[in-house]
């Protein structure tokens, strides 16, 4: 198409064509001009009055680079925070007194207290007569009998850091795992032992002569610390001597069974609610 | 200093007419930024180059922001000026680079779209000389006002090509020369503003 050529132009564009070649000059503001021309002269002439420059790409880019670690430090934090599991919380205190936590007495009665008290590597000295339950919904629940010690583990990240230590000192706990706990391992050491549970229900029983693991489902890593380890199935349990005997396998003690079948069962609703 | 050189609205010497000398001498002097020269200067271009980016920009405001700004890169680069050329395509294309500057900035794209339409009806009167026959001033205003609207709606490189062509009078290899593209593709620039123009145009102009 040829803008030049008559034959090709319509009537309308010819018309719309004449109008504009018709415009008069447009007129400034005189005093506008007449400034101009004296600061146009005098090299005196400034940048324009009203408009905002936009930032320079140079600036913009700076502003940018200088940003940049401020926002991955966000991010970085905002990624900790959301992969950060859940802490732990008080299930159920029974018994009188006070649990020792770091060292402090906290009385049972108030789970609101200990279960402030209670964070990752606390250490938890329950006292003669008396039991308490931690749960986690990263699927975990453990319950801590009279007159242990037992220092938390973190709970299992989200996405990462889902391996996580605790340590039984002396006396018994009992572990059971959810749906939720899926992909987590949890690592209890005993002043003899280490016992790796991926998804399971067992007790770890420390004794004068060693530790003891009774397993009532699924199957649990079980050795002598700095050694190497077993799995042991369910309905057996497991000695690690302080002495240096080599560890012995045998059936799970019945009463132990009884406790784990019934700690188990209160626990399952529980947790298959935290696996939703 | 030659008459013809100050007075206001003569036509400068096209491009690849044989240099005049006593322009030529002129514009020597604008290169040294002699004051008179200057000001001889800013006379004979300072309404063509409002002109041009009064009827790119479309508001007053704007359009002598910009008009300031032609003249202060034009005050930086005057020692980059060709004597023995005319200044003319030059002032266009630092106008026209002006203009498309703006045009991508953020600033702009928030004053169009805060823009009021109000601001420019008595705009138009004030930009109308005017005559000793009001009835005829009246309808030359709503006229300025009716094609500098559908100027405003062309996209931004259509209305390049259709002011400088048919208002600012630059033949298409200029226009091209100013722009940065090719005879062809300003040629059909050209063709398709004015065909937009004729029908944003159609009914009011009939």
């Amino acid at each position: 198409m040829n803008g030049e050529r008559p034959d090709l132009v319509t009537p309308e564009a010819a018309r719309a064509r004449e109008a504009l070649r018709a415009l008069a000059p447009p007129r400034p503001d005189p005093a506008f001009r007449e400034r101009l021309k004296r600061d146009f002269v005098a090299g005196h002439i400034g940048e324009r009055r009203t408009l905002v420059l936009p930032i320079p790409g140079r600036r913009r880019l700076a502003w940018r680079l200088a940003l940049a670690p401020a926002a991955l430090v966000l991010l970085a934090v905002a990624a900790w925070l959301a992969n950060r599991g859940p802490g732990w919380s008080v299930m159920t205190t029974r018994g009188e007194g006070s649990a020792i936590v770091d060292g402090a007495p906290v009385p049972l009665a108030s789970r609101e207290q200990l279960g402030r008290r209670l964070r990752p590597g606390a250490r938890l000295t329950v006292p003669a007569g008396a039991e308490v339950e931690l749960a986690s919904i990263s699927g975990l629940v453990v319950q801590v009998t009279a007159g242990t010690e037992f220092t938390l583990p973190a709970t299992p990240g989200r996405w990462l850091q889902r391996r996580v230590t605790g340590a039984v000192r002396h006396g018994e706990v009992r572990v059971t795992t959810g749906h939720a706990f899926a992909g987590a391992l949890l690592r209890l050491d005993t002043p003899e032992a280490a016992v790796e549970v991926t998804g399971t229900t067992l007790a770890v029983i420390c004794e004068p002569t060693g530790t003891c693991v009774c397993v009532y489902d699924g199957v649990v890593r079980v050795g002598p610390r700095g050694s190497g380890m077993v799995g042991v199935p369910n309905g057996r349990r497991r000695f690690v001597f302080n002495d240096g005997r080599p560890p012995e396998s045998a059936e799970i003690r019945p009463m132990e069974n009884t406790k784990l079948a019934r700690f188990r069962d209160s626990r399952r609703e529980w947790l298959e609610g935290a696996a939703r | 200093m030659p008459d013809r050189f100050v007075q206001e609205g003569t036509a400068p010497p096209r491009s690849g007419a044989p240099p005049d000398m006593e322009m030529v001498a002129e514009l020597e002097r604008v290169r040294q930024r002699d004051p008179e020269a200057l000001a001889a200067f800013f006379e004979l271009y300072f309404d063509r180059v409002y002109g041009l980016v009064y009827r790119l920009l479309g508001d007053r405001v704007q359009a002598e922001d910009m008009a300031q700004e032609v003249f202060l890169k034009v005050h930086r680069a005057a020692d980059r000026i060709d004597p023995m050329r005319d200044p003319i395509p030059w002032l266009m294309t630092i106008a026209h680079n002006a203009c498309r500057d703006l045009w991508r900035s953020n600033a702009w794209k928030l004053t169009r779209r805060s823009a009021s339409l109000d601001g420019d009806s008595p705009l138009a009167e004030t930009l109308t000389p005017g005559t000793n026959d009001p009835e005829r001033d009246l309808i030359a205003s709503e006229r300025e006002r009716l094609v500098q609207e559908a100027l405003q709606r062309l996209s931004e490189p259509l209305r390049v090509a259709i002011v400088m062509h048919d208002y600012q009078g630059l033949g298409h290899d200029e226009i091209a020369a100013i722009t940065g593209i090719n005879h062809a593709a300003v040629r059909k620039r050209y063709s398709r503003a004015l065909a937009a123009l004729g029908r944003l145009l159609k009914d009011s102009l009939a």
